[in-house]
């Protein structure tokens, strides 16, 4: 099997693991206490009106005929309707999920980019003071909450140095009309980035320290490979041997603590768009979830659900492509 | 013989650890002519793999080569002068590490590892490997060194070989891995290759294989060797001069021939009966008593004493070096008390009690005897 079908093998497999999802997400999200249309109406609505609500949004009919009708609803691409903002879920989900996708991916960037380093310098220096410098820089980020992080980037980079701002995002794509001292589309960017710099930060130290530890291992495992040894007797420089034959075994694991990285991230992701007051997905879910807006909670935990989903397929794909001991499922 | 390739004089390695200095090689010498098989011999932790690792300047930290010198035709792999303080430093005319990397390693001194399971990188296909080491140590291009890497699959005897070209280590066998690792060294087309012991780790149908192979290049391309093992079975198969190392030192240094059936040495002489010969009919192997003692404090004088069945108790007291004890126009050397050219009273001296000779493994040295009685009755 090559990698395409494999591809489209895991996309396949995926599909009842969402399915899963969506009912799971469903079902719980009928059993919180309370009534939207409650919630939307006030304490004394009339018989009239929340009768009008309900059959508008289909909350009057019996559960198992609502949960058919909205499985049918997600394969036909429809999340439904929002109650509380009455728009189309979908909608919502399309205006904030950019957001957070710019936020993670510019964090898992920032933290690839520091933490694969620093794991090879400190595995290439083991046991020397760069080492003990970046084990104990990273045993503190995997031990620190990143909503911490960002609340102490706030105070010192945004309160009292005020080098960069404390809350909201630009979106790098945004018209330059829209942007507050913005008139060309390169100033634009250049207030995106300035923006998304604290978050950024604040949500990719976990994943840099994860990833450096776990390229730190890996690479002081590889380095004493045999065939790192044959490498050495045969003259390859050692430069060649970290970045070639060392590093591309080294990778695998790091690859697996990237893709579980993914959705530790979505999570934190959470916690550091209410901190910075982001209007991502973080903030949608809390939303949906404060208001009880059924339609809206299922939405996006299905698109969380789906990007974890996402991150374990290209995790598996990633690890085919460089792992050759890795078979497509159709040898013994 | 003409002038050595490697000359290897009072070669010392140590490692520094927290229990203290490991002697792993205390002071060897040996030479290594042009297109010669020599066998480095000894048990397991006799400092073998320590030694040919010295050769290359590829010793591990916390190891260290402490003294000695290894020269390579006309190059100093290592040797030390004198500095201007009196302590010993590195010689001007020894090799520099780049040196060593860009003029030796793979281009004039090649090796096989032990392990061919673990030598080849899993995610790099076994060609592109062998490519790599073609193009960096011989200066091909990489289409040439292509074709040159597929035609030595091809004369190791791997089948298929430009399809095999593009796979993966995973995908052969262990014997075909060490073919691949024997193609290695060979194309870089070395004067030396350093075996260690490449053929510990398959099963013997594949070893004779490989020991026919590695004969057959040997003639072809006149390659010296370095055979590095603990099988006297496979000494006597392929080498022609022998060193017996024990504990860091070297024992016994001869002809192969000599070396068998002109055995000086009591520890060689162990070794040999610890395996079958087919041309001796005995009723039982004879195994070496107890197990070789720790590098990181050897027993005092001859370092063997302590599981020597020939031991005496001035075996405890002097630290025997090798001597020429030729009989014929070959050298011979050894490093055994009991010949005269010592003259230390050996024979005067009381025999030991040793694990050899007496003490818990008594009665097992003198059921020996009567099993063979028995065995002239039937």
């Amino acid at each position: 099997m090559g990698l395409a079908r494999y591809t489209l093998w895991r996309v396949v497999q995926a599909v009842p693991v969402l399915i899963g999802i969506i009912t799971i997400t469903f079902f719980l999200a009928n059993q919180i206490p309370g009534d939207p249309v409650q919630t939307m109406l006030g304490p004394n609505p009339g018989q009239e009106q929340v009768e009008a609500i309900q059959a508008r949004y289909g909350l009057d009919r019996p559960i198992h005929e609502r949960y058919l009708s909205y499985l049918s609803g997600v394969a036909a691409g429809n999340l439904g309707l929002s109650i509380y903002y009455d728009r189309p879920v979908l909608e919502m989900i399309m205006l904030r999920l950019p957001v957070t996708l710019l936020l993670m991916l510019s964090a898992f960037a920032f933290a690839i980019a520091t933490a694969i380093p620093l794991g090879i310098i400190s595995a290439k220096r083991r046991n020397k003071p760069a080492d003990h410098v970046s084990r104990i820089v990273s045993l503190i980020g995997v031990s620190t909450p990143s909503f911490w992080i960002g609340l102490v980037l706030i105070i010192v980079f945004a309160f009292y140095l005020g080098w960069f701002p404390a809350r909201g995002l630009v979106l790098p794509w945004a018209d330059p009309a829209d942007v507050r001292g913005a008139e060309t589309q390169f100033q634009v960017i250049r207030t995106a980035a300035h923006h998304l710099f604290l978050p950024m930060i604040a949500l990719g130290t976990l994943q840099m320290a994860q990833i450096t530890r776990i390229e730190r291992s890996a690479m002081v495992d590889s380095l004493q490979g045999e065939y790192v040894k044959l490498a050495r007797a045969y003259g390859v420089p050692e430069s060649t041997i970290v970045r070639k034959h060392a590093f591309q075994v080294a990778q695998l694991p790091v690859i697996t603590i990237i893709g579980l990285g993914l959705s530790t991230a979505l999570g934190g992701a959470v916690l550091t768009e209410t901190v910075f007051e982001i209007q991502g997905m973080g903030r949608l879910i809390i939303t949906a979830i404060n208001n009880q807006d059924y339609e809206l909670i299922m939405g996006t935990t299905f698109m969380f659900g789906v990007a974890y989903v996402v991150g374990v397929i290209i995790t598996d794909i990633a690890y085919a492509y460089i792992d050759p001991r890795v078979t497509y499922g159709d040898e013994t | 013989m003409t002038t050595p390739l490697l000359t290897v004089d009072n070669l010392k390695t140590q490692f520094f650890t927290e229990d203290g200095t490991v002697r792993a090689v205390d002071g060897i010498s040996f030479d290594v002519y042009p297109g010669e098989i020599v066998g480095l011999v000894g048990e397991s932790g006799a400092g073998k793999s320590v030694a040919t690792s010295s050769i290359l300047r590829l010793v591990d930290s916390p190891g260290e080569i402490v003294d000695g010198t290894i020269t390579f035709k006309d190059k100093t792999l290592f040797g030390l002068e004198e500095g201007p303080d009196g302590e010993p430093r590195p010689s001007e005319e020894m090799l520099t590490e780049e040196e060593m990397r860009k003029q030796v390693r793979g281009r004039e001194i090649a090796i096989i590892f032990q392990d061919p399971m673990e030598s080849l990188n899993p995610v790099f296909t076994v060609g592109g490997q062998l490519r790599e080491f073609i193009e960096l140590n011989r200066d091909l291009p990489k289409e040439e060194a292509k074709q040159e890497a597929i035609d030595m699959l091809r004369e190791v005897g791997i089948p298929d070989p430009v399809n095999r070209y593009e796979e993966y280590p995973h995908q052969f066998s262990g014997g075909m891995r060490q073919r691949v690792l024997i193609a290695m060294a060979i194309a870089c087309r070395p004067d030396l290759i350093i075996a260690d012991e490449p053929t510990t780790a398959l099963d013997v149908t594949v070893e004779g294989q490989i020991l026919e192979l590695v004969a057959e290049l040997q003639e072809k391309y006149d390659t010296a060797f370095i055979w590095v093992t603990h099988d006297m079975s496979v000494v006597a198969e392929i080498c022609d001069r022998v060193n017996v190392m024990y504990l860091g030192e070297i024992i016994e240094q001869a002809h192969v021939d000599d070396l068998f059936y002109n055995t000086k040495h009591p520890y060689t002489q162990a070794l040999l009966n610890s395996i079958p010969r087919p041309d001796e009919t005995i009723e039982e192997l004879d195994p070496i008593k107890g197990v070789m003692p720790e590098a990181i404090n050897p027993p005092s004088g001859c370092r063997f004493h302590s599981r020597c069945p020939e031991a005496r108790e001035v075996c405890q007291r002097v630290h025997p070096e090798p001597r020429d004890l030729a009989e014929g126009d070959r050298p011979h050397r050894a490093a055994c008390v009991k010949y005269d050219v010592f003259d230390v009273g050996y024979d005067a001296s009381p025999p030991l009690e040793t694990e050899a000779t007496g003490g818990f493994s008594a009665g097992l040295t003198q059921t020996g005897p009567e099993a063979e009685t028995d065995g002239g009755d039937r």
